[in-house]
């Protein structure tokens, strides 16, 4: 055979066809979906962990994990949206979950129910957190409350035997107060909490209203805000929380609060965290509630602490939701997840988890069980815009920790910034 | 014809790659965020023409972007003259015939090269935190410093004198600028016995002008558009009081946190507005203070 340009291209392309054909088959079944969380070392492990185990199951579809800190999450997700390239599964927060339905990001997850999502274990206060106008959109994948983790080891030092399930504002301000003398003011009662806007809300609750009224107006009043600041400002003042220099870090990494450094006992965060919370400190942490008001109405709820749900952009859908029922019910997956996104829904997941828990988880259950009946409604799901009201809080708080202005005047700005705020995003 | 074509073409040649991402890459983008200005656009829906609204909304009602103004001119005003003067200085120290001058030069050029990083920004972070570097230094001493970046007075001066440490890229250019001054006009005036100063005032900085005002432009421009270091610093917010939010940072966070495409993209014309304005009123100026060497009168 003569061999010209042509024929030698020709030849190549041919060998390459042929090399290529045993693997169509393989190609043709190939599935893939992408997960993304936004998550911490803890919790990008377990998932990751998890991913090995739906592969192994499941060695047809291929996952790819995707993770990143809170703060940016927001970010690359719109970014995703608008680019239409979202992960197949996401996970969501309570508070964007309207947002992203509203938007006709997600798929209704209704035509699963029973056929590949089996949710006969699941239970129904969880289930219903994840619905939008009667449809189900999002799975919770764990429940949580505010929680006010604290060192026992400080604590106990001090001398401080107090109820913290049932205490009071005074109680809490008591405390502050011995841990800092007894320390010689080497460790602080606790961080500077004012800048925390759920810490806030708890609050707000506890004198009888909601952050939001049902129509998403602002129903907080520059009264109970300006309460809440002073009530720091008193503190601040007394010396008994962590410095300024750290509260105005707004949004800092777990490692660098105080009860990790060791500069204060007691921080805010939701009850979840205590699993990634104790994996950083040695001394034990302990679950406080956030204060009560004597006589007021209970501040904190219980809230879906996260969903997992399925995008307009999936592919593999039937993949996606075969993933997503390993979540709730694989006794593998569900072993690896433990308690670190929450309390999992599924009574049958839960006996499961129990012979085997931790120090740290048992002593998220109990908190969990304890505050089951010292906690009010879960409020409606926050209105457009409430991202933006949580950064204005900081913002003018920031003026009230630099003492730049009174509580009373940050607090009125800030409730009329708030719900200008809503107004424009509507 | 032909000759313009030869003459010009390597030059067309050599901006191919300029031209080809411009019109690739970026005026698409630019067009759409025109058109965008006018819209009301949140990334997921459809935008929706609103008009002039954006921007009524922005000099009327946005206090916000008021504050950004304020804090990106401030910094303009102190970051520009800071970084040309550091430049201008290290030039003229180098501008000795040392031997090992492309060392120097290569060395002092350094910063501008770290300083537009991620990395730079990060440990600029921790050299400033209240327990940092800097405050531990001055703690030898017996000075108990601010918290200079968590300090809503002190944080932008951080900022201006990170800028001033990024002095390379003007810097080179000045030493071009001083090796073009005829040796022999110093020499006269060295003769003469004039001193030093009177040499920098009289000598080196009319000379210099057209390379002054060619790094006032760029630079001005530069500060204008300065992000990561204040995105990195402030967390993305602005914060401590907004006193770092830069204009480019709320325009990232209208954009990317708040998903206003459209007020972000209104946003992002006005500070080409302003910046164009900057750059006109120096042109303008110019001729009152920067005379080229071969103009007639």
């Amino acid at each position: 055979m003569k061999m010209n340009r042509r024929t030698v291209l020709g030849g190549i392309g041919a060998a390459a066809a042929a090399s290529a054909l045993p693997f169509l088959p393989a190609m043709a079944a190939d599935r893939s979906i992408r997960h993304f969380w936004w998550g911490n070392p803890e919790r990008d492990k377990r998932t990751f962990a998890v991913i090995d185990v739906f592969q192994k199951n499941h060695p047809e579809i291929e996952v790819s994990g995707e993770t990143i800190g809170w703060g940016d999450y927001w970010t690359k997700m719109a970014t995703q949206t608008a680019g239409r390239n979202m992960a197949d599964l996401v996970q969501m927060d309570y508070r964007f979950l309207f947002e992203y339905v509203r938007r006709g990001a997600l798929k209704s997850l209704d035509d699963h129910i029973g056929k590949g999502l089996d949710l006969s274990n699941f239970d129904k206060g969880p289930l219903s957190g994840g619905m939008v106008d009667g449809k189900l959109y999002a799975l919770n994948i764990g429940s949580n409350s505010q929680v006010i983790p604290y060192n026992t080891r400080i604590f106990e030092e001090a001398g401080i035997d107090a109820d913290v399930i049932n205490w009071t504002r005074d109680d809490f301000a008591g405390v502050c107060e011995k841990i800092t003398s007894h320390s010689g003011g080497a460790i602080k009662g606790s961080d500077d909490l004012s800048l925390f806007i759920e810490n806030c809300e708890a609050w707000i609750r506890q004198n009888g209203r909601n952050f939001y009224d049902e129509e998403g107006n602002v129903q907080a009043t520059a009264e109970d805000v300006a309460g809440f600041w002073q009530f720091w400002t008193d503190l601040r003042e007394a010396g008994v929380v962590r410095g300024k220099d750290k509260t105005l870090i707004l949004d800092a990494p777990m490692a660098e609060s105080g009860l990790i450094t060791g500069e204060s006992a007691m921080v805010l965060y939701w009850s979840n965290q205590l699993v990634g919370l104790q994996s950083l400190t040695k001394d034990k942490v302990g679950a406080a509630m956030i204060p009560h008001k004597p006589g007021g109405a209970f501040g904190q709820f219980i809230k879906p602490s996260m969903f997992m749900a399925l995008t307009r952009d999936a592919k593999d859908v039937d993949g996606a939701v075969a993933y997503m029922n390993d979540w709730i019910n694989e006794p593998e997956t569900t072993a690896i997840l433990g308690l670190e996104r929450g309390i999992p829904a599924n009574a049958n997941v839960r006996a499961a988890l129990a012979p085997n828990f931790s120090e740290v988880e048992r002593e998220s259950v109990d908190y969990f069980n304890a505050i089951q009946d010292k906690v009010g409604a879960l409020p409606l799901p926050a209105p457009k815009g409430a991202g933006e009201v949580r950064d204005a809080y900081m913002r003018i708080g920031s003026d009230v920790v630099l003492g730049n202005m009174t509580s009373q005047d940050a607090a009125a700005i800030f409730i009329e910034d708030a719900q200008s705020i809503v107004d424009r995003a509507r | 014809m032909r000759r313009f074509i030869a003459r010009n073409a390597p030059g067309y040649v050599f901006l191919l790659p300029w031209f080809i991402g411009f019109f690739l890459l970026a005026l698409g983008p630019i067009l759409a965020s025109l058109y965008l200005s006018f819209t009301r656009y949140d990334m997921v829906a459809d935008p929706r023409w609103v008009g002039l609204d954006n921007f009524e909304y922005m000099f009327t009602r946005d206090r916000r972007f008021w504050k950004a103004l304020e804090v990106t001119f401030t910094f303009v005003a102190l970051s520009v003259p800071a970084r040309l003067a550091m430049a201008l200085g290290v030039a003229m120290l180098l501008d000795k015939g040392l031997r090992t001058i492309g060392l120097y030069r290569a060395i002092f050029y350094l910063p501008s090269l770290l300083g537009a990083s991620i990395a730079i920004a990060i440990l600029w972070r921790q050299l400033f935190t209240a327990d940092g570097v800097v405050n531990q230094v001055l703690a030898v001493v017996g000075i108990q410093g601010p918290g200079w970046i968590t300090d809503p007075e002190t944080s932008l001066y951080t900022l201006v004198a990170l800028a001033m440490w990024q002095f390379g890229s003007p810097m080179l250019i000045f030493l071009a600028g001083l090796r073009g001054i005829p040796r022999d006009l110093y020499e006269a005036a060295e003769i003469d016995g004039t001193p030093r100063w009177r040499r920098f005032t009289r000598i080196t900085l009319p000379l210099l002008a057209p390379v002054i005002f060619f790094n006032l432009v760029l630079q001005t421009i530069e500060a204008f558009k300065t992000f990561s270091s204040a995105f990195i610093i402030s967390n993305g917010t602005g914060a401590p009081a907004d006193s770092l939010l830069f204009y480019t940072v709320y325009l990232f966070n209208e954009a990317f946190k708040f998903f206003r495409m459209g007020y972000a993209s209104a946003l992002a014309w006005v500070l080409l507005v302003i910046i164009a304005v900057f750059t006109a009123i120096a042109f303008f100026t110019s001729k009152y203070w920067v005379h080229y060497e071969n103009d007639r009168d």
